[in-house]
């Protein structure tokens, strides 16, 4: 590290022994920290959710008889029924995430104020999007499934 | 001494007093050096410089709002560190833990009390205090950085008290964080990983309360101790606090030794005729140090020693902010809503106040409101001293020069704070539109 050696070291060549030795450094030590944040994050994010499960049986349609609007709170979906057609809706406000109150004229969501209609149409308010329908199904035993991983088009009745 | 040596009495009657000059090395001072050194050897007094500008010390200036923002901090740390002994950060155990402080916990409402109180004082002192920098134009270089600094610490303060309100799990709470979660996953691109990640599921629930209580009390806590701590020293490295160019007059009589003193004084330095300014030589007792406040000796300037001056100021501040924090305390107790009911939000379901400007501006759109907007408003704030560049009015409040500016601010705060009052006390039941009259 003697004066001697500094100047030895600005002489030479561009590419020193000792640039290649601290670039090389630096480039392990940035990379070292870019992996481990990365790494980081990784472990954060869970691999397994412990959630509830997409399909789930609602009972059987007798305990729906027509006329009823009924908001199931664990599964977070209003059943309806008109005469002999059935459907599940989300009560989850498409805004941000409220459960909408259900009530005969439509449903209405305290957080912000949005409106929908009996179909789950907004009327009003900030949801961007309508309430989105799920997939019901008959099961062999007789019982209904709602499956909130399959939305179906709004208006798709299923008749019991 | 000497000849008493080997008296074993007079080891011991001395000990108390020798054990007293290892701990305190300085007697109680007396003289301008007894008191920097007192400044300069003493762990929790040397964040402070040995002298301290007379403008600085002046209470209208900065209101005190910076300290009153650190010491509501240091409430919040202890109360909290208290509650931690109470607490579970289980969706189970959370809210009946609230309850037991009320029932079967000694001061338990109280600590309760005092943490959330404090938690809202802190919103209020740190956007005050900001506007403070503002308003008297304290951003300007040097002291750009420290702006941002403080920018961040307010996001901080905020993210803070968001994750605390949540830790109760009443109705409040679960609302909360569904609603500020889903805000998150507006955001553009990385808005559903960053909603995952904050809930550590894909619904609010056990996880959700573990990651929030672990931001609460140890990440967030941290991140920023370290920040306050740099902000601290940059006002140092910044040369103190800002303050007018006049404030660093002094007449001329006395000037004959001034050293590094800053430009205006040092002009009149030079103009009185034949003063040696030697500019490299502005090392003192605290060695080398850069800035105004070094100096030669003790030479007659603006300022005054921080022993005992600006520490009786703090002081006094402190006792304000303790006093205020217990009043509160012992008439108000802190909100507690009902227990979590996952089918029925409250109507309005409203979150604290300092979020209610949020709430009114989502309503109206969730990514203009929630994101676009807040985003914005965040960046400016961030870029304001790169803008606004102009050295003039600075140190001073509402100064001529800088009337664009101010009004600007002006505007932003008074439209935050409508927004608020509007949160507050015109929405009803579904936020609908209600006169409180
Ligand atoms: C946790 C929050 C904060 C704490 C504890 C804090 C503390 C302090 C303290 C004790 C001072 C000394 C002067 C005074 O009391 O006014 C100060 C000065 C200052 N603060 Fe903060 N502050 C915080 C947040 C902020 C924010 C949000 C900003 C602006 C965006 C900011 C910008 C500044 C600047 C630029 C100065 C220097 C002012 C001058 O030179 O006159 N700080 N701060
Ligand atoms: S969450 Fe329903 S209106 Fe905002």
């Amino acid at each position: 590290m003697s004066e001697k050696h500094n100047a030895q070291e600005e002489s030479s060549e561009p590419i020193s022994r000792r640039k290649v030795l601290a670039w090389l450094t630096s480039m392990g030590i940035m990379g070292s920290a870019v992996v481990s944040v990365f790494s980081n994050l990784v472990f954060i994010k869970p691999r397994a959710t412990y959630g509830q499960p997409t399909r789930f049986s609602i009972g059987t349609p007798d305990d729906y008889p027509p006329g009823t609007r009924i908001a199931l709170g664990d599964q977070k979906v209003a059943i309806i029924r008109e005469g002999s057609k059935m459907a599940a809706i989300s009560i989850t406000c498409t805004h941000l995430g409220c459960i909408v109150g259900v009530s005969e004229t439509g449903f209405a969501c305290p957080c912000h104020g949005s409106r929908f209609d009996q179909d789950g149409n907004v009327t009003g308010g900030p949801a961007p999007k309508p309430l989105p329908w799920y997939e019901l199904s008959m099961a062999p035993n007789g019982e209904l499934e709602v499956d909130k991983g399959k939305e179906v088009t709004a208006g798709k009745w299923f008749t019991v | 001494m000497s000849e008493k040596k080997n008296n074993i009495f007079s080891t011991l009657s001395s000990m108390p007093a020798a054990i007293w000059s290892s701990v305190f090395r300085n007697n109680l001072p007396y003289t301008d050096l007894g008191r920097s050194k007192t400044s300069f050897n003493n762990f929790f007094l040397h964040i402070h410089p040995v002298k301290v500008h007379r403008h600085t010390l002046k209470p209208w200036f900065t209101m005190g709002l910076g300290l009153i923002s650190l010491f509501l901090f240091l409430i919040l740390v202890v109360t909290g560190v208290l509650l931690m002994f109470y607490y579970v950060p289980s969706t189970a155990q959370a809210y009946d833990r609230m309850l037991d402080l009320r029932g079967s916990v000694a001061f338990g409402v109280f600590l309760r009390n005092m943490h959330r109180w404090s938690a809202h004082g802190m919103v209020a002192a740190v956007f005050l205090h900001m506007c403070r920098v503002f308003f008297t134009g304290s951003y300007k270089k040097p002291r750009e950085f420290n702006w941002v600094i403080g920018v961040i610490l307010f996001l901080l303060t905020l993210f803070l008290s968001f994750t605390g309100y949540l830790l109760p799990w009443d109705q409040l709470a679960f609302w909360a964080i569904t609603v500020g979660t889903a805000i998150a996953g507006y955001a553009p691109v990385v808005g559903e990983q960053m909603r995952f990640l904050l809930l550590g599921d894909t619904t609010v629930g056990q996880e959700a309360l573990l990651r929030f209580y672990v931001l609460h009390v140890a990440v967030l806590p941290v991140v920023m101790v370290v920040l306050i701590a740099i902000h601290f020293w940059r006002i140092r490295k910044d040369g103190g606090l800002s303050r007018p160019e006049e404030a660093d007059i002094v007449e001329p009589a006395a000037v004959g030794t001034v050293l590094a003193t800053p430009a205006p004084a040092m002009a009149m330095a030079t103009a009185a005729g034949g003063i040696n300014v030697i500019e490299k030589k502005n090392y003192g007792i605290q060695g080398l140090v850069r800035g105004p406040f070094a100096k030669v000796g003790n030479v007659p300037d603006n300022s005054v020693f921080s022993y005992p001056n600006l520490l009786l100021a703090e002081l006094f501040v402190f006792i304000l902010t303790v006093l205020g924090v217990l009043l509160v305390s012992a008439f108000f107790n802190a909100p507690l809503e009902e227990a979590v009911n996952v089918l029925h939000p409250p109507n309005p379901a409203k979150a604290p106040w300092y979020f209610l400007g949020l709430q009114e501006m989502v309503s109206y759109s969730a990514f203009w409101g929630g994101v676009g907007i807040p985003a914005i408003e965040v960046l400016v704030l961030l870029l304001v001293p790169y803008f606004d560049r102009g050295q003039k009015g600075v140190g001073k409040w509402f100064a001529k020069e800088r009337l664009l500016a101010n009004t600007l601010f002006l505007t932003f705060v008074v439209v935050n704070i409508v927004l608020i009052i509007i949160g507050t006390f015109f929405r009803g039941q579904n936020w609908e539109f209600v006169s409180p009259f």
